[in-house]
């Protein structure tokens, strides 16, 4: 009985009530959708690189090493030299090494040198290995594999012609070696997806006349001569590493930073995720607090609404207790209300949260390679939900006992 | 973002040297920021603690009087038991099967070799030769073998009330399931390992 009354009354009000529960639900969404992103960001994050034991590279923080040696972004300090890898890679304890230089690019999408080593050793998302969607890896020094992201955002596909051009932003291309494209990878989901990989001897072979820093136009060495070469690299920029027995990973972790010939620096992919993510939690915490005050600001306007009300809803006040309504009925009413006007918020959030991050998905995936888990709702939303409806309850109070007070001292008759 | 700091000096730090004919290096000293890793794998879980001289006794010149000289001895017999350091939960069943600690000097790359007694930790009695140190960080390794090791799911360290002067720990993880890292302080002196072994 209470509950159809008060939903009448309600929808008495459709408007206001209405605008209530969109502007509630909105900025409910807003905390959600922070929330999504936030998680989604960092599983995906964390999910980039699996099943490597150590990142080396030149001396460098461990965040700076990782971020462009596995995000490809930022730039190496410096590379390491082709001796050192070699003395790490005797060493008992590392089972498997996968070298890496990058430095060049085409059309803006870093290319890096690699060996085949690479599409077996490299792991994502708790193991999965990277698959060849199309064609095969690379078998000649001018074969290159794209990721799946290159290969569809420059609509290219098997035997396509490509120059690597040298360093990330120059004008100077290789183009007097042009390479070709065997294969393209399955979507992963990781920076693969945008990098065009070729093998550590193409690398070599690019830059055989680069030796002073700069081509010189006419001196090209011919590419049949290039072939005859060995192109066994001078330097690398990073390694990926694997070690037989993880309780030795930090005695070698130490043997590489304290190795006297070259200054180098050996991390654990996890760990350094982690700190980087310690600093970006501060940014991320910043965008939930945001999102938890909007809430809170919703409330109050709700609040606000509901005494506004009350003024013009003195004489439906007075019907009610005509009928027999007590007091207390009154304010059982405007709680019931209170709750009402959450619950739908909750469901029109969900609904909108669901319908923007389904649109948005695909875009947020091309973009910034953040796979958003759409369906999930955690048990952290329930508790927030419930959170919610309880604060909603708890400041109706505040209208609700004004109700009381007004339909007490009214009574039957109001004098406005 | 101090550490950062830290490692950019170094590097200008060694790149400045890098002409000189010997290598030159030193490894970072900060003092309230003690390292630990932790590694596992099958039944064996190790620990292996870095920390610098003042985090313990909580100074690092010469220790030259006999109190002094006392208080090292005093924090090398608290590493010896190494529930004064961290504590692992009782049902993991873990057995300590091997510890080494040691007081290590890092100024003076000549004298490592002279530490080797302290592998036995029985002989505390005779630490005379680290009076000489300006920087001094005490090393503790402890190895386990566990009954369970999947129930470790938290580690404690009273650690931070053992020593009153104890920074910050920082700490890098390393099981099966992969590698993460900790920043562990005295306010929340405990890691949780939840579906990280």
């Amino acid at each position: 009985m209470l509950l159809k009354l008060s939903f009448n009354s309600l929808y008495a009000r459709l408007l206001t009530v209405g605008m209530t529960i969109l502007a509630i639900s909105v900025s409910l969404m807003l905390y959600m959708s922070v929330e999504k992103l936030r998680t989604s960001a960092y599983t995906s994050f964390t999910d980039t690189i699996s099943q490597t034991d150590l990142i080396i590279g030149a001396r460098a923080s461990s965040v700076q090493l990782m971020l462009y040696s596995v995000f490809r972004i930022g730039n190496a300090t410096n590379n390491i030299t082709w001796e050192s890898y070699q003395d790490i890679l005797n060493k008992d304890e590392v089972d498997w090494a996968v070298p890496i230089s990058l430095g060049d690019s085409h059309k803006g999408f870093r290319v890096m040198g690699t060996n085949r080593d690479f599409f077996t050793r490299y792991k994502y998302r708790g193991g999965q290995s990277i698959i060849v969607e199309k064609g095969y890896l690379f078998d000649d020094l001018y074969d290159v594999v794209l990721g799946a992201g290159v290969a569809e955002k420059l609509e290219y596909g098997i035997d396509s012609p490509l120059i690597v051009s040298h360093g990330l932003q120059s004008f100077s291309d290789h183009d007097d070696q042009p390479f070709r494209v065997s294969g393209i990878l399955k979507k992963t989901g990781t920076p693969v997806d945008n990098t065009v990989i070729v093998s550590l001897a193409a690398i070599e072979a690019i830059h055989v006349d680069w030796s002073t820093g700069a081509k010189i136009p006419g001196l090209e060495t011919p590419i049949e001569e290039i072939r005859k070469m060995d192109l066994t690299p001078k330097n690398i920029t990073a390694a990926l590493l694997g070690v037989k027995s993880k309780l030795t990973i930090f005695s070698l972790q130490r043997w590489i930073n304290n190795y006297p010939e070259e200054a180098m620096t050996a991390i654990l992919p996890g760990a350094a995720l982690q700190e980087l993510w310690r600093v970006v939690g501060v940014v991320e915490n910043l965008l939930l607090g945001i999102s938890v005050v909007v809430i809170f600001t919703t409330l109050i306007g709700m609040t606000a609404i509901m005494f506004s009300s009350l003024s013009e809803r003195r004489r439906e006040m007075a019907i009610w207790r005509a009928m027999g309504a007590s007091p207390f009925t009154i304010v059982g009413l405007l709680m019931l209300e209170a709750i009402f006007i959450s619950l739908l918020s909750i469901i029109l959030s969900l609904v909108l949260l669901f319908i923007s991050l389904s649109v948005l998905q695909p875009w947020i995936d091309y973009n910034y390679g953040i796979l958003v888990n759409v369906e999930m709702l955690s048990i952290n939303d329930a508790y927030v939900f419930a959170l919610f409806i309880f604060a909603s309850m708890l400041i109706s109070l505040l209208p609700a006992l004004r109700a009381y007070w007004f339909s007490i001292n009214d009574g039957m008759t109001i004098k406005l | 973002m101090r550490k950062s700091i830290y490692y950019s000096l170094l590097i200008s730090a060694m790149m400045s040297v890098s002409v000189a004919e010997e290598t030159r290096q030193v490894d970072k000293h900060e003092h309230g920021v003690g390292v630990l890793n932790i590694a596992t794998e099958g039944s064996s879980i190790n620990f292996e603690f870095m920390i610098p001289g003042a985090d313990i006794v909580g100074f690092e010149y010469k220790a030259k009087s006999d109190s002094d000289i006392a208080i090292v001895n005093a924090a090398l017999t608290k590493f010896g038991q190494f529930e004064n350091i961290f504590t692992l939960p009782s049902s993991s069943n873990c057995t300590l099967v091997d510890s080494m600690i040691e007081v290590d000097q890092d100024d003076d790359h000549d004298d490592h070799d002279e530490h080797d007694e302290h592998d036995d930790h029985d002989e505390h009695d005779d630490h005379d030769e680290h009076d000489e140190e300006a920087h001094n960080e005490f090393v503790a390794h402890y190895s386990f073998n566990c009954g369970n090791v999947k129930e470790i799911d938290r580690i404690d360290f009273p650690y931070f009330n053992t020593f009153p002067n104890s920074g910050e720990l920082e700490v890098q993880f390393v099981s099966g399931v992969g590698s993460t890292s900790f920043e562990v302080e005295g306010d929340k002196p405990f890691i949780d390992l939840k579906g990280k072994i």
